[in-house]
């Protein structure tokens, strides 16, 4: 598979030549580069602005904990989603320990301000809700891999699991989400074989 | 469909939508996909999520990122926090040495959250360097509609606000403005001296945080002296040095602390 992280724009390989330069200043600038993706990342998985605020925090915190163990040339957007999957992970064990009833209703789609204007809106919300019905670990690979364009590899590295993995809950998630937000209904075209 | 055809691997239709195939590849199965409507029309149906989610969030990642997640930030506050941990060390170590009622009584003190204050003067401050620095239009509202903008903050606020007066210490009211924080709305009050120096007085509801003292917080470029009373956070900020700028903070919350 290839990773993008060392590809330009036009799928070029980026010349490695002049990459080598270890420099504490260029992750700070491609750690804050990736700050807004995060952030997309972390309230499109948890539908909650505050918490994924929070939980886009943590992960800053901890990367700025490991930062003398990152080289500028390393792939660090895929290193970022790693700690933040990292700390989702726990929160999740913590709240399944600790369960507080957390209502996925109308007010909670609210929270996230996932509302664009136009008229997809609708369709959206079909979306989210089909994104709410998946389990987790499938929807972080289809957020990761349709939103962040991270590479299957990179998927896989971010959630710890082999790319086999990734690919069978990326095929079953999409599926799920086919079926939920009724794009079936468009009458598929069956031939007699 | 003739006998020959063999379906497109799943796999290969997934990499196929996100554009990770190689371009060979990509190309074969574009072709194979024309002879296999079933194929297509699941591709299609990925390729309309795929989009949909994109386009659908594409505005969060257009946004300005939120102040307590800037780098500058984050690197500015935990600076500050360890120095207040070393501060709240070194008054754990008097207070041993003191022992007894002595270390009874600081005991409040370092209870105090650090994080809290920190997080509310970088807040204030990146709020007074953006708008004090503005020329033309420091303030939303002006002087002249000074109870307009108490009226408008208090609403916001949800509890009675208004701008103290700081002409004794020579800063004369400028207006000020509603201002936007991750944890909601904050009044922002604007003064300036006969130097053109100009001071903030920053009000944050912080519904959780216990009362604090008046503390210099340090976030890098600029000083702010800040406090919680009765689950608001106030933050004074001023290019004055730090003992000048406790002092204005003491005015300030003795005013808003007196009864009205």
């Amino acid at each position: 598979m290839q990773t993008l992280d060392d590809r330009d724009a036009s799928g070029q390989a980026l010349p490695v030549a002049g990459r080598g330069n270890v420099s504490e200043q260029g992750v700070l600038a491609r750690i804050e580069a990736s700050v807004p993706a995060l952030r997309r990342y972390a309230i499109a998985l948890l539908r909650n602005r505050d918490e994924a605020d929070d939980l886009v925090h943590d992960c800053l915190v901890r990367a700025l904990d490991k930062l003398h163990t990152r080289r500028e040339d390393a792939d660090i957007r895929a290193w970022l989603f790693t700690i933040m999957h990292h700390h989702f992970i726990s929160q999740i064990r913590r709240r399944r320990a600790r369960p507080t009833p957390e209502p996925l209703d109308e007010s909670h789609d609210n929270a996230v301000g996932l509302q664009p204007a136009q008229e997809d809106a609708l369709h959206w919300r079909d979306l989210q809700r089909g994104l709410a019905l998946l389990p987790e670990e499938q929807r972080s690979v289809i957020l990761l891999v349709s939103l962040e364009d991270l590479s299957y590899a990179q998927a896989a590295e971010v959630l710890g699991v082999p790319v086999g993995t990734v690919m069978s809950r990326l095929a079953r998630g999409r599926e799920r989400l086919r079926q939920h937000t009724g794009q079936d209904t468009r009458a598929p075209l069956r031939r007699v074989k | 469909m003739s006998g020959s055809d063999h379906g497109i691997p799943e796999d290969d239709l997934h990499a196929y939508v996100d554009g990770q195939l190689p371009p060979d590849r990509h190309a074969e199965v574009a072709r194979q996909l024309q002879e296999q409507p079933e194929a297509a029309e699941q591709v299609a149906a990925y390729t309309e999520q795929r989009e949909a989610l994109r386009a659908a969030s594409a505005f969060i990642a257009a946004e300005p990122v939120p102040a307590r997640l800037a780098l500058h930030n984050l690197i500015a506050g935990r600076h500050a926090e360890r120095r207040i941990v070393w501060r709240a060390a070194a008054a754990v170590l008097l207070a041993i040495l003191v022992g007894g009622a002595g270390g009874w009584a600081l005991r409040g003190g370092i209870r105090t959250t650090p994080s809290d204050l920190t997080l509310l003067a970088q807040e204030a401050i990146a709020n007074h360097v953006v708008y004090t620095a503005d020329r033309r239009r420091p303030t939303e509202l002006g002087a002249e509609q000074r109870d307009d903008l108490a009226k408008w903050v208090s609403n916001r606020l949800g509890r009675p606000v208004a701008p103290p007066d700081m002409a004794s210490a020579g800063f004369h009211y400028m207006g000020g403005r509603l201002a936007a924080t991750p944890q909601g709305p904050a009044g922002l009050f604007m003064y300036q001296n006969a130097d053109g120096k100009r001071l903030t007085v920053f009000v944050l509801p912080m519904r959780d945080a216990s009362d604090t003292p008046t503390r210099t917080v340090d976030v890098g470029k600029m000083d702010g002296c800040a406090w919680i009373d009765k689950g608001v956070g106030y933050t004074v900020v001023a290019p004055v040095p730090s003992k000048e700028l406790h002092d204005l903070a003491v005015e300030v919350r003795r005013q808003l602390e007196a009864p009205t």
